[in-house]
């Protein structure tokens, strides 16, 4: 049965029903047992698995490579980077160890963990709490980077993020967890590496995930008023991402526009720009347009911020040009 | 605890087994038969058998990337010529001449094989003994690391939180003086990095690395106080490296006369003369240990030259578990 509830309660309840079913799957990370998390997604775990949940010291490499190590022998090892920009700390064991170890062992043992990052601005917390992190994992063949947009997505997609014996980076937008959806109370998971064609059209695709998907919903009703109709693909799995359902989208409308919260050079839109013009440059009717931030950290001051952060008015600005080309 | 004849003469033979497999390494190595980097452990075989002797099948270990020895003392008999192939690239190497010298690794003998950033493996080590401890199993974890590795600040990291969460885990810190050119004093404070662990009120000795005799009880009191759950303990194994920090680096940042004086306290010297000496072990028993270990060894190299390279396409497996990467 399905009821209207949180980001977060769809993650917390991927979790415990992941735990249910599955006794080698634990959290660790820091705050996560008796708290809950910093944000409260893990609440209520440790009261019902006092040895499923593991508070740690402020160690994002150890709690990573723990997790590396525990995943090759079994265990499905679920820890919790408080924000997503932490992963500068424990980079390496990200990079050079839970993304190599399958190709290391030949496929005998992998690093079947799950690293969920809380990621994104809007907040007001500057550099160190608001980047998008996704370009630093996307060059780094061996990892799985997962970006849902919805409490549907965050809860099917968590669970196969568990389920996956791929070392898997979980985004999870810190500006989604207080929004609401449609969310089936019993277990089940949405494919991994699969793009979700949300609403179909004819005039343009917009490519757009996590909490830019709203923008592209908001510009699809506007361009509607016009007469326009607006593809949205939202890619859910950004590595390794779903190019086909993307390019055959954009070989309906002939119009592009990728909307991404991270700055523009080397974000993700430069990947499906490519994968765009190499496999369907025949059919442009006009150039791609990318919506992003500014090429800046990330500032504090609100006014500051939404400078530098792409807008739901640079996304309707965007639709208009590849429209009049 | 004393060691008896018949154990002593099995770990003889090992010690000999790594230095001569180390110095045909380094001989095609030199040659450019084996390609990259090779990192020796010649001078250091006291320390690799005595540790791989102690530790059981069961027992997780992260060899690290001087540690050829300990690899193939890991490895059953009848796949050590693979670790070789390995080394030299081949589709029969171990690894089907995937990972080389520095990654080599063999699951069913728990050898989990080394990530070859300095530091790594010391945190991936945490992971293991901690699936000891949720699993309720006896399996210790013992990582292998340098003098230069403490100096990685992941190397606190995992001590505090095994020492914290009492896993069963030991850290083997072998002392061959120098991090590439920089001596240990020269980087860190301590006059023995062993005292490092008193600071995570984790029990740590220093143990002469060159002597198996000394080697082998250290270890077994370690292991015993990991499988009792006792928590971590740490080991700073005295040793030197007699080659530079990889085939073909001369090493000129050492002093006149240190290796000469090393040399002197050579492992396998050391446990002959007590063979001879103290064991009434013959001579000819001794030449008979060398007769074996060569003809192993020339099998290791005749298997290594004559094994086909890996099929190219090859590479794009095992990338993911799941799906597979686009081939050339």
């Amino acid at each position: 049965m399905s009821r209207i509830i949180t980001f977060s309660k769809a993650l917390n309840e991927a979790l415990q029903q992941e735990m249910e079913q599955d006794e080698k799957v634990f959290i660790i990370g820091e705050d996560v047992a008796k708290m809950g998390g910093d944000f409260g997604i893990t609440s209520g775990i440790w009261k019902r698995w006092p040895t499923r949940a593991y508070d740690t010291a402020l160690s994002e490499s150890a709690i990573v490579g723990l997790s590396c190590g525990a995943a090759i022998c079994g265990l499905r090892p679920v820890a919790e980077m408080m924000f997503a920009d932490f992963i500068g700390v424990c980079y390496d064991q990200v990079v050079n160890n839970a993304a190599k170890l399958c190709y290391m062992y030949n496929g005998q043992a992998s690093a079947q963990l799950v690293v969920r990052a809380v990621t994104g601005g809007g907040i007001r917390c500057a550099y160190q709490h608001s980047q998008c992190i996704e370009p630093w994992l996307m060059n780094v063949p061996g990892l799985v980077v997962v970006a849902p947009a919805t409490p549907y997505e965050a809860k099917g997609l968590l669970v196969s993020a568990i389920r996956s014996n791929n070392p898997v980076v979980f985004l999870e937008h810190k500006g989604l967890y207080n929004t609401k959806g449609d969310v089936p109370e019993e277990l089940y998971s949405l494919p991994l590496y699969k793009a979700n064609v949300e609403r179909a059209g004819r005039d343009i695709t917009l490519v757009a995930g996590m909490t830019m998907l709203n923008f592209a919903k908001r510009a699809a009703e506007e361009m509607a008023k016009d007469g326009l109709s607006c593809e949205i693909v939202n890619p859910r799995t950004l590595l390794p991402m779903d190019g086909e359902t993307i390019i055959n989208s954009v070989a309906k409308t002939g119009r592009l526009v990728v909307i991404q919260e991270g700055p523009k050079f080397m974000g993700y839109g430069a990947e499906v720009g490519s994968m765009v013009y190499e496999n369907v440059f025949e059919y442009l009717k006009a150039p791609i347009r990318r919506v992003t931030s500014l090429d800046t950290p990330v500032p504090f001051s609100p006014v500051l911020e939404d400078y530098v952060m792409p807008q739901y008015s640079d996304v309707l600005k965007a639709c208009h040009e590849v429209m009049a080309f | 605890m004393t060691i008896s004849k018949e154990h002593l003469l099995k770990v003889y033979e090992d010690m000999v087994l790594i230095r001569r497999f180390e110095e045909e390494v380094e001989k095609y190595s030199k040659n450019g038969t084996i390609p990259g980097f090779i990192h020796l452990g010649v001078g250091q075989e006291a320390t690799q058998a005595g540790i791989i002797d102690v530790l059981l099948k069961t027992d997780y270990k992260f060899p690290d990337h001087r540690s050829h020895g300990a690899i193939i003392l890991s490895s059953a008999p009848e796949d050590r010529k693979r670790i070789m192939a390995e080394l030299f690239g081949k589709k029969t190497g171990i690894n089907g001449g995937r990972g080389g010298s520095m990654h080599v690794n063999d699951l069913k003998v728990r050898n989990m094989g080394f990530n070859a950033i300095e530091g790594s493996i010391v945190v991936t080590g945490l992971g293991t003994a901690f699936a000891s401890v949720y699993n309720h199993t006896q399996d210790v974890t013992a990582v292998f690391m340098g003098d230069g590795t403490l100096g990685e600040g992941t190397c606190h990291e995992s001590i505090n939180m095994a020492a914290t969460w009492k896993l069963p885990l030991i850290y083997c810190v072998v002392n061959n003086q120098y991090a590439i050119s920089t001596r240990f004093t020269e980087s860190h404070p301590q006059p023995q990095l062993a005292m490092w662990a008193d600071g995570y009120c984790v029990p740590n000795e220093v143990v002469d690395g060159n002597d198996i005799e000394a080697v082998i009880p250290a270890v077994e009191r370690a292991v015993a106080r990991a499988r009792a759950g006792q928590g971590p303990t740490l080991i700073e194994f005295m040793t030197y490296r007699w080659q530079g920090h990889f085939s073909g680096d001369p090493a000129a940042y050492r002093p006149e006369g240190e290796l000469e004086r090393w040399k002197e306290k050579d492992p396998i010297k050391l446990t002959k003369a007590r063979l001879l000496s103290e064991h009434g072990v013959k001579e000819r028993d001794v030449q008979s240990i060398h007769a074996r270990v060569e003809s192993e060894i020339s099998g290791y190299i005749q298997f290594a030259l004559e094994s086909p390279n890996p099929d190219p396409e090859d590479a794009v497996k095992h990338v993911y578990t799941d799906i597979e990467v686009e081939a050339r």
